[in-house]
């Protein structure tokens, strides 16, 4: 697509970009729309309105695309989860600012929540495999709470995994039914399950008031 | 009828049944030798241990159960609907294990750590099979899929009974969702070993999985002592 006159100044790298998230977004819809395994490459180029070519210069096939998808998604999420926990102090306070950051891009992208959350685990090895780097990438977050406790070291070594699959399980569970945007009244609670290890059920109930 | 003595089957049976898949399907060899159903189950079971299922096919599962591709057509209209029926058949043996272990208990916290153990006994030994119910079945269609988030949530009325007897103040703690993340979260550890290939480390997580569960209901304590059993 010819950039309109007086723009052709913009890089080419601004435009890449720019083409690269709206094949992303494509990709997003698609597989929210007909699942994953009936997307074409077609359907991503027809939905977000460009040239076969162009999708190619982007990505070597339908699972690349997919894999940059995933990781999109994890960046941004985190990017979203940092930023939120950054402007406040105190890890609990922190916890839960960056549970509802993540909670509030789930709710406001379903069609990527639903790519990177359920349709991962069916998209393939690799998918898979990318989904579970994506949970271990915001393992470190929840275990500085271990700094936090007296008994710190005494937590189960699996904790911050098994708190994130929950996590992951409820917003998933939501997702599925397509309640995605409604995901954010899960707050509360999931601060609550979050914290309750490492601070007490008292400490937890008080950091939900907070909220 | 000659009987062949490397499959046991009996005089009187047909001579195709005597040509029993090997014994990496995990289902009791009467239970295979007497359904034609139950032989195509373990076919598929068999065939989506060497290859997965994605690539498996009819002609593939016929071989391993030693019945004809019309014997197939009888009891299955395609390959999904005879993974269902495996899946089913996996997820049941599972519940019994686990239900037979949890009830043997009378107090709680110990039903949930027997409980739990035998899950995890139950997948640590029969790896395949664990591969089939808890990573294949997320490849094998919608259908499944659904099945899979179901048989997650009949565990929950076995977290759900620790409610019983507890304290207000440890109820006040608890939400409509705690017992969904308590599984969401152990389904999450378990199947990750299992997509990892790590079946060998499933048993080792029993402590860990003990004093998560439990913590909510009896405080940290309490569940890391019954965790240590």
């Amino acid at each position: 697509m010819r950039p309109p006159p007086g723009r052709q100044r913009l890089s080419r790298e601004f435009i890449a970009r720019h083409q690269r998230a709206r094949i992303i977004a494509a990709l997003a819809e698609e597989t929210m729309a007909r699942g994953y395994r009936a997307v074409t490459v077609a359907d991503i180029v027809r939905r977000a309105g460009i040239a076969r070519n162009t999708f190619y210069d982007n990505f070597s096939s339908k699972e690349d695309c997919f894999l940059a998808t995933q990781d999109h998604a994890v960046e941004e999420a985190l990017k979203r989860i940092v930023e939120a926990a950054t402007e406040v102090e105190g890890w609990d306070q922190r916890l839960a600012a960056g549970l509802g950051a993540f909670l509030k891009y789930v709710s406001e992208e379903p069609a990527l929540a639903r790519t990177c959350i359920v349709e991962a685990l069916s998209a393939g090895d690799a998918a898979q495999e990318r989904f579970e780097q994506s949970l271990q990438s915001f393992l470190p977050l929840l275990r500085l709470g271990r700094k936090d406790t007296p008994h710190g070291d005494e937590l189960p070594d699996t904790l911050e995994e098994a708190i994130a699959g929950g996590i992951f399980w409820l917003v998933y569970q939501r997702i599925v039914l397509g309640e995605a945007e409604k995901v954010e009244e899960l707050l509360p609670d999931l601060v609550d399950f979050a914290l309750t290890p490492y601070i007490g059920a008292e400490s937890a109930q008080r950091a939900v008031a907070r909220l | 009828m000659v009987p062949d003595p490397s499959t046991d089957a009996p005089a009187e049976y047909p001579p195709e049944l005597s040509r029993l898949p090997p014994g990496r399907h995990g289902l009791p060899r009467d239970f295979v030798i007497h359904n034609q159903r139950e032989r195509l189950i373990a076919g598929l079971a068999e065939s989506v241990a060497e290859k997965g299922y994605g690539a498996t096919t009819i002609a593939d599962i016929t071989r391993h159960a030693a019945v004809s591709r019309r014997t197939f057509y009888e009891h299955f209209d395609g390959k999904d609907e005879c993974f269902v029926a495996a899946f089913d058949a996996v997820t049941e043996q599972l519940r019994e294990r686990i239900d037979g272990a949890y009830e043997a208990e009378d107090e709680w916290t110990v039903a949930v750590r027997a409980g739990i153990e035998a899950m995890l006994g139950f997948l640590a030994s029969e790896p395949n099979l664990a591969r089939l119910a808890m990573v294949e079945a997320l490849v094998a269609g919608p259908v499944v899929v659904k099945r899979y988030d179901a048989a997650v949530e009949t565990f929950l009325p076995y977290l759900r009974a620790g409610r019983e007897g507890r304290p207000k103040a440890v109820l006040a703690h608890l939400s409509d969702s705690t017992e969904e993340a308590l599984v969401g979260g152990m389904v999450s550890l378990v199947s990750r070993r299992i997509v990892a290939g790590q079946t060998d480390e499933l048993e080792a997580l029993l402590p860990d999985l003990v004093e998560f569960t439990l913590a909510p209901y009896v405080g940290s304590d309490e569940a890391a002592r019954i965790a240590r059993g």
